[in-house]
């Protein structure tokens, strides 16, 4: 330092410049009150197929076991896998056909939990105005698709298994709304079982319209739906934060699925989906309780190795991967059956 | 033909001095006369002024048998469409046709004529730009440096083919040139600053035409009158 | 034998995918993230037909709607000369409306005029508008004294004659502002698509992004980047007729 100090007020300026990052510093620390902080990325928005994890994260269930988890809504534009993959996110929700993608093009992911056990997915249509008596009547019709989600990986398989070409049908592409459906643009609309289709099916039937739906599964293309993944690099290098995220998140979603905890569950999900009316969100909780727990007694969550492998059979055999995937070293072990 | 100015004055706006103060002048008959003085004394103004293109001043300019005053510069261009030639014919009226071969002749543009403008030498430039003004119809044809690119030899010899071509018209020859303007003009305006009284002083030139006798003694007296008067 | 600009093209291209390759292979990311090279050339096999007829579609409507654009700021340019009121108005006008972002309002003029070509168009003929029009109404408004002066002072002047003049004079002007609108109306139109259309490469790019695929993308900017590299050469290969046609001697 050269020279004398200079003016008081000079020292004081000092002073507080280098206290004030200091404080700052101190107070951020105790906000965060030693949480891990993760990322958590939804394969779509906040809608009732994620209350589980927005239930985990409202009632303090990641907090207990140490953590702060930013739970993030996906959308056409987000793909979870690759921000996994990119460090973004810590976790992230997929379906199986997007896993298996990936997988196959050498993305380390690994699968933690399923949350559907059932898969949801399903094409509402007018029967009035729509014929679908046998799958190949999906030639000539409009079918909505949402390119790059499960929806398109279905009905790719769909098409293939009955022997129908791209251009035999007409694919919409779907982003967020549902007009085209209102509006007798799109024949088939996809949607999920537990969540929009009540929504779609409450307005038909306001308007006095008659709806049905077609289901993959019934037709043969049985595939898994969301299950939460992260990458092979977090369960070799972060197990702790692995385990203890996985636990907060199921007991979680058990909880949000319970009965007992359903107005608490539906406060959660509106504070977060403010598009769906609560007489709504009330209908669609028992659907996904249906779909996503197969017994009472069973755990939440439990991975179905054999629904897996078949997925992949349908998948390779279709072409929609270009080569097998060892399934079973997708799957975390301890949560598989 | 006549053009007098009485009690001009101008200040241009913004300006901190005035140009012209209670200036008077007077033109009168055919030939070619001159405007003379330092830059920056008004020369183009009192020109714009002439033609109508500067208006707001005070004062009054009085016409006699003045249909109409043409204004030409040195920096003027042809269109760069066409070539010199074609743009001749297309501007000439059928009046001055006949005129076009012999001026291109005097000037010494032939070979040049099927050029296109920016081909042309500085020179040829302010030729061809001033064979076309005089193929027009005009009382009064004032020439601001309209030959400043071209030799003397070459000047000396387009002035006295148009004092020659066209003895009825009048020609305003604004130039800084003493010699020239004292040897080829017959009333050279010398055009002073507004601290002096009167601005204009009117001085007689020699008047130089083709075939005539120079005399190097009373052309001598006339540029030392100019001189002196400016 | 290439024209420059198709060289330059390429080497920005390659260097860009060049520059991801190395992230993918300095980051260790999976075929998933960043596609392999194999990849990448069997994607393009696959789709370089369909993209290509998608290219050729956008560039369609780009060329049009620029055409479009051009006639109309030639028509406002030659009224704005008329006063000077009318003229500075419409500068003020266009200075104030090319700030926006057009293509904010594309999902409006969708829903308004249909998913079909006007509103492609439209979109297109609006981005590159703004900038040609204020290039035009400086140029034609702008007096070239010392060509216009003999005709004015003769009495000769005409307003076609003011603007062949006040064109001719400026063209290297115009050529350069025509010539960069094109790149706006191109990237204008394919934005546009990739907002709210269901035809052209930009809707083709956002099926490929919501599949994440990163290839088939690489595939499309490639012939994006080739069409407008060649509407570019053809622009500029008719300027350059164009005023060697007007300069020969």
């Amino acid at each position: 330092m050269a020279g004398s100090v200079g003016t008081d007020w000079g020292t004081s300026m000092k002073r507080a410049w280098i206290l004030f990052p200091i404080l700052i510093f101190l107070f951020a620390c105790g906000q965060k009150e030693n949480l891990e902080e993760v990322n958590y990325r939804l394969k779509w928005l906040y809608n009732v197929s994620t209350v589980g994890d927005l239930y985990a994260e409202a009632q303090g269930y990641f907090a207990r076991h140490g953590l702060r988890v930013n739970v993030k809504p996906g959308g056409p534009e987000r793909d979870a896998l690759k921000e996994l993959e990119l460090g973004h996110a810590q976790f992230g929700v997929a379906s199986a056909d997007q896993v298996l993608r990936a997988a196959a093009k050498g993305a380390p992911i690994v699968v933690l939990a399923q949350l559907f056990q059932v898969n949801p997915l399903n094409w509402i249509y007018r029967p009035d105005q729509t014929l679908f008596a046998t799958p190949e009547d999906l030639k000539g019709k409009r079918i909505g698709v949402t390119f790059g989600g499960n929806d398109e990986a279905i009905l790719r398989a769909l098409l293939a298994r009955y022997g129908i070409t791209e251009d035999q049908v007409s694919l919409f592409s779907v982003r967020y709304d549902y007009t085209p459906f209102y509006e007798g643009k799109v024949d088939f609309w996809p949607l999920y079982l537990n969540a929009q289709a009540v929504i779609i099916g409450e307005k038909l039937e306001k308007a006095g319209e008659k709806y049905a739906f077609m289901s993959p599964d019934a037709l043969g293309v049985r595939f898994v739906a969301n299950s939460v993944v992260t990458t092979r690099e977090m369960l070799e290098k972060r197990p702790e934060t692995v385990k203890r995220f996985l636990t907060a998140l199921l007991q979680g979603w058990q909880d949000a699925l319970d009965p007992k905890n359903e107005d608490q569950a539906v406060k959660v999900l509106l504070a977060a989906d403010r598009e769906t009316p609560e007489a709504v969100v009330r209908r669609q909780l028992p659907v996904t309780r249906q779909l996503m727990t197969t017994s009472p007694a069973s755990e939440f969550g439990k991975i179905d190795t054999a629904a897996w492998q078949q997925t992949e059979e349908i998948m390779r055999t279709q072409k929609l991967i270009p080569g097998p995937v060892a399934v079973e070293t997708l799957l975390a072990p301890g949560n598989t059956e | 033909m006549q053009l007098e100015g009485r009690h001009i004055s101008f200040r241009y706006p913004n300006a901190s001095g005035e140009v012209f103060s209670d200036l008077h002048f007077r033109i009168a008959g055919a030939g070619f006369h001159a405007l003379f003085g330092p830059s920056g004394v008004g020369k183009t103004t009192l020109a714009k002024m002439l033609t109508g293109a500067i208006r707001g001043f005070e004062g009054e300019i009085l016409e006699n048998g003045v249909r109409r005053v043409l204004y030409t510069y040195n920096l003027e261009r042809l269109p760069g469409w066409s070539n010199v030639r074609a743009h001749f014919e297309e501007i000439a009226p059928p009046a001055g046709r006949s005129r076009m071969d012999e001026l291109i002749e005097t000037f010494g543009m032939e070979a040049s004529i099927t050029a296109r403008f920016h081909r042309l030498s500085l020179g040829q430039q302010n030729r061809a730009n001033l064979i076309r003004y005089l193929l027009q119809d005009f009382e009064l044809l004032i020439m601001d440096e309209s030959l400043a690119n071209v030799d003397e030899l070459t000047r000396e010899k387009i002035i006295l083919k148009v004092k020659a071509m066209f003895p009825d018209r009048s020609f305003l020859y604004i130039s800084h040139n003493v010699a020239e303007v004292a040897k080829f003009c017959s009333q050279v305006l010398v055009l002073r600053s507004p601290a002096k009284a009167p601005q204009v002083v009117s001085v007689q030139g020699r008047d130089h035409r083709e075939g005539a006798a120079p005399d190097p003694g009373m052309l001598e007296r006339a540029m030392l009158e100019i001189v002196h008067a400016a | 034998m290439l024209h420059r600009r198709i060289y330059q093209f390429f080497i920005i291209y390659f260097l860009g995918v060049g520059l991801l390759l190395a992230l993918k292979y300095g980051l260790s990311l999976s075929d998933y993230v960043i596609p392999s090279p194999g990849e990448i050339w069997r994607t393009g096999r696959t789709y370089a037909g369909p993209y290509l007829l998608a290219v050729l579609n956008t560039l369609a409507v780009a060329v049009l709607g620029h055409i479009v654009s051009i006639c109309l700021a030639t028509m406002v340019a030659i009224l704005g000369r008329l006063t000077a009121w009318v003229g500075s108005f419409i500068r003020t006008a266009a200075f104030n409306i090319q700030a926006y972002p057009i293509v904010a309002v594309a999902p409006i003029i969708f829903i308004l005029l249909g998913d079909g070509l006007a509103s492609r168009l439209l979109i297109a003929a609006m981005i590159c508008y703004f900038p040609l029009l204020l290039s035009f109404i400086g140029v034609f408004s702008e007096p070239v004294r010392e060509i216009e002066h003999f005709f004015e002072s003769t009495g000769r002047m005409t307003w076609r004659l003011q603007v062949k003049i006040r064109a001719f004079e400026n063209i290297q002007k115009l050529t350069t502002v025509i010539v960069g609108s094109a790149t706006m109306a191109m990237v204008g139109t394919i934005v546009a698509e990739f907002i709210a259309a269901t035809a052209g490469i930009g809707y083709s790019i956002r099926i490929a992004l919501y599949q994440s695929d990163l290839a088939k993308i690489l595939v499309a900017l490639f012939l994006i980047g080739i069409g407008t590299s060649l509407y570019l050469v053809s622009l500029e290969w008719i300027g350059n007729a164009l005023q060697a046609r007007l300069k020969r001697t």
